[in-house]
């Protein structure tokens, strides 16, 4: 199923929540919002479920408004945060909530109601643990309930608010294969919530950036990584460094020094962003970024070199070859690759 | 060798326990059970189940079972609104609970007894419709309710404040109604702190005196409760069957506190935390 979003809007109080978001979802594919908290992203999970209503704005599922209907009627399977199991039920109980709660009319008959359960145990790889109590369950087996619960009334639309985010990093990065296994399996259009970027990036066909209640950026993965649409989404998707520049005529100043680097974009005080794998040292320090290496740590293949840049006295990381890691205490020339300029607008957080 | 554990301390805290808990609870007890068997059991059997003290049981047990029952749906009310809404005058109604906790039941009595006396403010308006409440068991039952109230009420407040929100979502994302989900989610989930405090507000009930009394009109047979008629055998100077009347009860008392509790383990096992 499709859904789309037309101009949300939402406040608490004098808090804008979100600020008209427009946003489609295709059929079958998986979606991330990622955004630090208080961005809105939750908010939002939360419209398209029914558990929250926009002030303004339309929600369709494949193209009828839905707008005015709840949860109970929109028919989309919903994973909480904290799992939100019912404790005094087992965990066939609680697979089979959705199925016991309908009008006897469409209720399926008991037999039927226990092989869809038990398909749904096998499905989550929680096959012979239907009679206990969610207590005596772990956290990702818990999770797995929830979602087993979730997938048990045949929605046509699966919302995880924070999926992974009351888990241990080790089960984390297990569970989250296995979701994307899942959904490629199963093929439910899904949508999380995420304030991990490592996990959007690894898991959705595409990101959706926000901050401030508004949308960022939406784009694959490998687009949002590579190409942000604004220092937020360079910051928030993964590790990066900063800089302030000058851009004049179409050359980049820092510190009053022109730095050697490529530049487009309109003059003013700009600031310079670039990946920490993406920079070198440079013998040659005309055009380069002067900087004092504070600490080498051992990184992947590589070494992480830490230290503070000269004249600004701001930290910067990047990571380079062994052969090439310099000592602590050195001062070095840098020189960032695949960098990005963004015009200075409003301050970042973090 | 002795297995070092992390909270230590055991023998200490459990003697301790133990000797207070005899002190305050187990010897005075006892002491009603040792003065009452010296009665003989012929003697025994004569006072502590005269027609006059069977009809004081029912009457003190029954009255307190209904106003532990009338608690146990209103307390639960109260309890629901504490938790669930934002009103004006919160605070107030949330002090307002405890007010029987602290008023000294005579003072209880006393205004229960003016208001629905035939001539009082509520009385008045039943007695046209030939209903009575002062000095009659139902009269009794009112006196229990006030009594019983905060104990429900204090009982369950926390349970359904930590009862998170999400698991009602959940419950209405899968297509759950209101009434199904209370029913199914909500209730089974406060049940067993419900009965914690039907439990309490019965076991109050029991061995309430000073608010019943001025209610109950005293009557034998009719409206006369067991603490009473222990107070009329003191007053007699039969302390023996004073404490005859006082086993009874105790042990009456005591099975169907345990039953409570029976029934509390079971609930909870259900919920498996």
């Amino acid at each position: 199923m499709s859904i789309r979003l037309e101009n949300i809007h939402k406040r608490f109080g004098a808090f804008t929540a979100l600020g008209d978001i427009s946003l489609e979802a295709r059929p079958g594919e998986f979606l991330a919002l990622l955004g630090p908290s208080g961005s809105g992203k939750t908010t939002l999970l939360r419209i398209m479920a029914g558990l929250e209503f926009p002030d303004n704005g339309r929600v369709c599922f494949d193209g009828e408004d839905v707008t005015g209907l709840t949860v109970a009627e929109r028919n989309v399977g919903f994973v909480f945060q904290h799992y939100a199991l019912f404790r005094h039920m087992t965990v066939a109980e609680n697979i089979a909530f959705g199925l016991n709660v309908r009008p006897r009319r469409q209720r399926p008959s008991r037999a039927m109601i226990a092989a869809r359960v038990q398909e749904l145990l096998d499905l989550v790889q929680l096959g012979s643990l239907g009679q206990r109590y969610p207590a005596q369950l772990s956290g990702g087996q818990r999770q797995r309930v929830a979602l087993a619960r979730a997938l048990a009334v045949d929605p046509k639309l699966l919302l995880l608010d924070e999926p992974f985010g009351a888990l241990d990093a080790r089960v984390r990065k297990d569970l989250r294969r296995w979701l994307r296994e899942l959904h490629d399996r199963v093929g439910l259009t899904s949508i999380f919530v995420t304030h991990d970027q490592e996990e959007a990036l690894e898991l959705a066909d595409r990101v959706v950036v926000m901050d401030h209640g508004v949308i960022e950026q939406v784009a694959t993965p490998l687009h949002v990584y590579n190409e942000p649409a604004s220092a937020f989404v360079f910051d928030f998707v993964g590790e990066s460094n900063r800089i302030p520049v000058q851009v004049r005529g179409g050359k980049l100043f820092y510190l009053g020094q022109p730095l050697d680097v490529p530049t487009i974009g309109a003059d003013g005080p700009s600031e310079l962003f670039f990946r920490p794998h993406d920079a070198a040292i440079v013998k040659d320090d005309a055009g380069a970024i002067p900087a004092l290496v504070v600490q080498v740590r051992p990184k992947g293949a590589g070494v992480r070199v830490e230290g503070k840049l000269i004249g600004i006295d701001r930290p910067f990381e990047i990571d380079v070859a062994l052969d090439e890691a310099p000592e602590p205490g050195r001062i070095i020339a840098l020189k960032p690759g695949h960098p990005r300029i963004f015009p200075v607008s409003r301050e970042i957080d973090g | 060798m002795r297995a070092a554990k992390v909270i230590p301390g055991f023998g200490l805290t459990f003697g301790f326990t133990i000797t207070w808990l005899s002190l305050i609870v187990l010897i005075p007890l006892s002491a009603v059970f040792i003065r009452s068997a010296g009665l003989g059991l012929d003697a025994f059997i004569a006072v502590g189940l005269s027609p006059r003290a069977l009809a004081a049981y029912r009457l003190s047990f029954g009255a307190s079972l209904a106003a532990a029952l009338v608690n146990a749906v209103f307390g639960l009310l109260v309890a629901w609104i504490l938790v669930r809404y934002d009103f004006p005058g919160k605070r107030i109604v949330n002090a307002l609970v405890d007010l029987p906790f602290a008023l000294p039941t005579a003072v209880a009595g006393i205004a229960l007894t003016a208001l629905y006396a035939g001539n009082g403010w509520i009385g008045q308006l039943l007695e046209p419709y030939g209903i009575k409440i002062a000095y009659t068991p139902f009269g009794v039952v009112i006196a229990l309710i006030f009594i019983g109230l905060p104990f429900v009420v204090r009982s369950v407040e926390p349970v359904l404040a930590d009862l998170g929100h999400d698991v009602e979502e959940a419950a209405a994302s899968l297509g759950a109604g209101r009434w199904q989900t209370f029913q199914r989610v909500i209730f089974p989930a406060i049940l067993p702190a419900l009965l914690t405090g039907f439990a309490l507000a019965f076991a109050r009930g029991v061995g309430e005196y000073g608010s019943v009394i001025f209610i109950a009109g005293n009557m034998p047979f009719v409206s006369e409760i067991a603490p009473l008629l222990i107070i009329t055998q003191l007053e007699q100077y039969d302390y023996a069957g004073a404490t005859a009347i006082a086993t009874v009860m105790l042990i009456a008392s005591f099975l169907l506190l345990l039953f409570i509790n029976a029934l509390q383990v079971w609930s909870r096992r259900r919920m498996a935390s």
